[in-house]
């Protein structure tokens, strides 16, 4: 993990160049409780969509839009514009059913199936997918969807799990709390939302006194790869020779600290403490000078 | 067979006690059984061999049932029990003995299905009459009584169960310290033994008891005893019992330790020597004992439970304050946590702890003389283990005299339990057991604990539940010659919670209409022997009829209003409820005030304050709301969500200091809430309390935190406030391996860097 997120950090303005899409569905409450607590995470999410830059293609469906042939189309239009390199995010926001054979996503009409939605994904050329199922059940889609160019996150661990489903709350609430952001670099990855997720849900059946009836699962080892949402706003590319240095010097002081903590091991407890404070204070001070540039340039 | 009997059958291979088999006062009939028990009373090495020649015999399977039960083969008895009874089915003897070696091995609802087959077929047969008695009186049931009367009454019952019955009830007069009855009913009991020639030992143990519960020193039956048979090991564990529910736990050990040195195979012994070890905190000793007793009798549920306990030991924490010497006047306490509350628990409860020594010493005129050591269990079975050998036990703590036993915060809901008041109340029971050399009367322990709770606990106020005010109405209200009785042997429901708060209100009554000095001398009258009676009139110059009267006229002043409307409040309760249900604020609100007029103290969670607030908030008149909170707060109420909403209401006006005061109290009721200290430790740092703001972020980071970089970086702004220019840096590189690219903690870093170079310069 300690490495994963140093390698994040050097790792995501890669990732800036690529085109990303969102497709957000919001399936049926079957009451007002559920359909209003759908329509809030399903705001959250939006509005999270709308903090990433550069700024992703979006496309929502809900209500009786949100139907079988409506979405499957719109994924279809996707695979024919999309590249490898490019980012899909996928929510599925709403109740899910599992009858032992097929996961069903509950929506106006005929339900989505699991069968449908990964011929839709494995259509769809990009080589870094992410789908975050809240769904009750969700989990049996899980095994379906698994696939190496795939992050796949689901409320449950499997069918069986068919309570309604208090982890899209959270993972919506995550996109926007500070608390899940823990490496406090302002963007919250869905390794982040969704262990932040985990925990809540777990914490809020541990202090009801209650046998939780939910398990959340994630598939895929580059969950930490993909940002969901920034917390505060992204730094513009200015094309500045003077920032520029500084953004490199910052990712070389970064690299140097990956290096120190995978030899972290072989060091005498002092003296790693000693080169991890210098480092620190180097990160700290190029962190400093690309503020204090970014102030000039913005007040010139 | 029925498939009930045959369901007992495995429950008695799965779980018995192995007791010694009881004196059975001619309940058999048989030569050859009757010689070999002759021996065993008195304790003769032959009997064993005696006991084996029958059962080897061709003797009726009755017979055999009770020689192999002798040697102590249960298995072997049951089955020859079962026999009998099959051969004879109607004979309601063969039925009780067996029901006998169901009570003897502590399955007591099985016993009593045995007993009425028994009594379905003679239903006056006597010893089924007694076996049910017994059963029921262990149970504290009244019901017995129906069994007793004719044993006690009718001279033709047979002998030996009219025997047992003056026993019993001289037991239960010893145990209500009727010391005239129980000495009456041992000389009805030794009458009938002597005339027939049977052992008198169980009237000696009795007798010593008696003698022990009366104050006699050197007393002679224990001699006696031990003459007739030298192996009796009851002649001092049935004292010791007497020790134990008057809470002389130290005493108590001793003469267990002699019945085992007596008896060395008497496992009930060797259990309550380890349980009541580990009362005195001698845990290893305890140890031992426990173990004896399993190699004993592996089956004894007290005997696994407890050493299951000990095991888990392992998972809790031992902390010591002070870390080094005591200074002089100094209390030492230890607290044994579990390792997942430690952090959250260990620097309120000292603190309480702290200030409840000092607040008692001074109070009641004493020092304690040993440290305080205080076990916090997150499961309550495993509480009620370390108190009692067995789960199932309805209280929150329990005090042994240095040793405080209590639920965890997380062994218990919040509507059911104030960790921080329960402590507070247990703390006072140290001081009344110890001051008095535990000699104190339940009541009174009880009373000073409820009243310190109100007068000075961590979230004070005069709180009684409705259906004590609805007791205290109808007249419920023990006389204070006999409120013992309402903790030891309650005659109806809800009683001990009602003797709880009549004892509270007395030691209020007390304390406010003779002077704050008369509970403490009323403590050391007791500490030199004085009844209730004769405190009471010694110290208060007042019969014990006297004081009755005057405590009700008492509690007519202070809660006559609430006594004479306790219908109306009732009636408005539910208008509240309806209101609510119908989100309808303005009846809320009515009823509410109506409530507060009535009652204008009550702060328990249905509190009339709480509803108020929810009517204001629901109509935006957060001030009003706000004022309704500040009441119910200020009067003792300690709802932990209506007073998370009260504090936030005061951060947002600016208010942190109250609002500090205000999480406090939440402290004392959810301490392993984080969010609750993350909180606490922001408002402490903001109002300069660095300190304090160092312990909530401590504790933040200790329980497990999801935002580890937070955690630390918090941790670092308290040290930095502090001073602590090392423990900052050293935390804020804490922070930043989780969250290298952390601007505040690298911000942060940077001054405190740059204030060192600055140092050097």
């Amino acid at each position: 993990m300690r490495r994963a997120l140093a390698t994040v950090l050097i790792a995501l303005p890669l990732t800036a160049f690529a085109e990303s899409a969102v497709v957000i569905v919001q399936g049926l409450g079957g009451n007002d409780t559920y359909q209003s607590a759908f329509t809030e995470q399903v705001t959250a999410i939006e509005a999270a969509v709308e903090t990433l830059q550069p700024q992703p293609a979006v496309r929502v469906f809900r209500g009786e839009e949100a139907n079988r042939a409506a979405v499957l189309e719109y994924l279809a239009t996707l695979a024919d514009s999309m590249s490898s390199r490019d980012q899909l995010h996928v929510y599925l926001v709403g109740h899910g059913s599992f009858d032992d054979e097929e996961y069903k996503f509950n929506i106006a009409g005929p339900d989505l199936t699991d069968q449908d939605l990964l011929s839709a994904f494995d259509a769809i050329p990009s080589g870094n997918q992410i789908v975050v199922n809240t769904s009750s059940a969700s989990g049996a889609a899980a095994d379906v969807w698994q696939a190496e160019s795939r992050v796949v996150i689901t409320a449950t661990r499997s069918g069986v799990e068919r309570h309604a489903t208090r982890f899209g709350e959270y993972f919506a609430g995550a996109l926007s709390d500070p608390a899940a952001d823990v490496d406090k670099n302002e963007i919250v990855t869905a390794q982040e939302a969704f262990n932040f997720a985990d925990r809540m849900v777990a914490e809020s059946f541990e202090s009801a006194g209650n046998l939780a009836t939910e398990h959340a699962r994630l598939d895929g080892d580059r969950a930490a790869r993909f940002s969901l949402a920034r917390l505060t706003a992204a730094r513009t590319q200015s094309g500045d020779a003077r920032l520029t240095s500084l953004v490199e010097n910052r990712d070389e002081i970064a690299a140097r600290l990956e290096s120190l903590r995978l030899s972290r091991d072989e060091r005498a407890p002092d003296e790693y403490q000693r080169e991890l404070l210098g480092i620190m204070l180097e990160l700290a001070e190029v962190e400093e000078a690309i503020e204090r540039r970014e102030t000039e340039l913005a007040n010139p | 067979m029925s498939i009930r009997r045959a369901l007992l059958l495995l429950a008695l291979t799965a779980s018995v006690q192995v007791d010694a088999r009881s004196i059975h006062y001619g309940a058999v009939e048989h030569d050859a059984l009757l010689a070999c028990d002759k021996l065993n009373w008195r304790g003769d090495d032959a009997a064993e061999a005696c006991f084996g020649d029958v059962l080897a015999s061709s003797a009726p399977a009755a017979v055999r049932a009770e020689a192999a039960w002798a040697l102590g083969d249960l298995h072997a008895a049951n089955r020859l029990f079962q026999a009998a009874s099959k051969t004879s089915p109607e004979d309601p003897a063969i039925l009780t003995r067996w029901g006998d070696l169901y009570a003897d091995s502590h399955q007591d609802a099985e016993a009593m299905d045995i007993y009425r087959e028994a009594l379905a077929l003679d239903a006056q047969y006597a010893f089924a009459l007694l076996g049910a008695a017994r059963v029921l009186v262990g149970g504290f049931d009244e019901a017995a009584n129906t069994y007793l009367e004719p044993l006690l009454t009718n001279s033709t019952m047979h002998p030996g169960a009219r025997t047992g019955a003056w026993l019993l009830v001289a037991r239960v007069a010893l145990e209500n310290d009727d010391l005239d009855e129980a000495r009456h009913n041992l000389d009805r009991a030794e009458t009938l033994i002597e005339d027939n020639d049977w052992p008198p030992l169980e009237p000696y143990a009795l007798r010593a008891a008696l003698d022990l519960v009366d104050g006699v020193r050197d007393s002679e039956w224990p001699a006696r005893a031990l003459a007739y048979n030298p192996r009796w090991g009851d002649i001092h564990a049935v004292p010791a019992h007497f020790y134990v529910i008057s809470r002389r736990y130290r005493d108590a050990i001793d003469l267990y330790q002699k019945a085992v040195d007596v008896e060395p195979g008497h496992a009930a012994a060797h259990i309550e020597l380890g349980v009541n070890l580990l009362r005195d905190n001698q845990v290893n000793r305890a140890r031992r004992a426990l173990e004896t007793a399993h190699d004993i009798d592996p089956f004894s549920p007290v005997a696994v439970n407890t050493l299951r306990l000990l095991d888990s030991f392992s998972n809790f924490s031992l902390i010591q304050f002070p870390d080094g010497p005591a200074a002089d006047g100094e209390v030492p306490i230890v607290l044994r946590l579990h390792k997942d509350e430690t952090a959250a628990i260990a620097p309120y409860a000292i603190d309480l702890t702290r200030r409840s020594i000092e607040e008692f010493t001074q109070r009641y005129e004493f020092e304690l003389r040993e440290p305080v050591i205080i076990e916090m269990y997150p499961d309550h079975e495993d509480f009620a283990v370390r108190t009692a050998g067995m789960p199932g036990i309805g209280i929150l703590g329990a005090t042994f005299g240095y040793v405080v036993a209590m639920d965890s915060p997380a062994a218990r809901s919040t509507d059911q339990f104030q960790w921080g008041t329960t402590l507070w109340h247990e703390l006072a029971h140290v001081f009344t057991l110890e001051a008095t050399d535990h000699l104190v009367p339940r009541w009174f322990s009880e009373g000073v604990s409820v009243f310190e709770e109100w007068r000075s606990g961590p979230t004070p106020g005069v709180k009684v539940p409705i259906p004590v005010y609805a007791a205290m109405r109808d007249d419920k209200f023990l006389p204070i010659a006999t409120l013992d009785q309402g903790f030891i042997r309650p005659t109806y429901e809800n009683q001990v919670i009602v003797s709880y708060m009549q004892a509270g209100l007395i030691c209020q009554f007390i304390d406010e209409r003779f002077g704050e000095d008369k509970l403490a001398a009323m403590l050391r009258e007791f500490r030199d022997g004085a009844n209730t009676v004769d405190a009471i009139e010694r110290v208060l110059d007042l019969s014990g009829p006297a004081f009755d009267r005057e405590f009700d006229l008492y509690l007519d002043i202070e809660h006559g209003s609430i006594l004479a409307a306790l219908d109306d409040w009732q009636e408005l309760q539910t208008e509240a409820a309806r209101a609510m249900s119908a989100s309808d604020w303005a009846a809320l609100e009515d009823a509410a005030n109506r409530l507060v007029e009535l009652h204008p103290t009550y702060v328990e969670p249905d509190s009339p304050y709480l509803m108020l607030a929810k009517a204001f908030e629901e109509s935006d008149r957060e001030n009003e709301a706000l004022t309704a909170l500040r009441t119910f707060h200020e009067l003792g109420g300690y709802e932990p969500g209506a007073l998370k909403r009260y504090a936030s209401m005061l951060v947002a006006r600016d208010e942190p200091s109250l609002a500090i005061d205000v999480l406090t109290t939440v402290a004392m009721v959810q301490p392993l809430d984080n969010e609750l200290h993350a909180e606490l430790g922001k408002l402490f740092l903001e109002t300069d309390r660095a300190e304090d703001a160092l312990q909530s972020y401590e504790i933040v980071l200790a329980q497990g935190t999801f935002d580890k970089a937070s955690a630390y970086f918090n941790i670092a702004r308290a040290h930095r406030a502090l001073g602590n220019d090392d423990a900052t840096r050293d935390n804020l590189l804490l922070a930043l391996d989780v969250a290298p690219g952390y601007r505040d903690a690298q911000r942060l870093l940077l001054d405190v860097m740059r204030g060192d170079n600055n140092d050097n310069e």
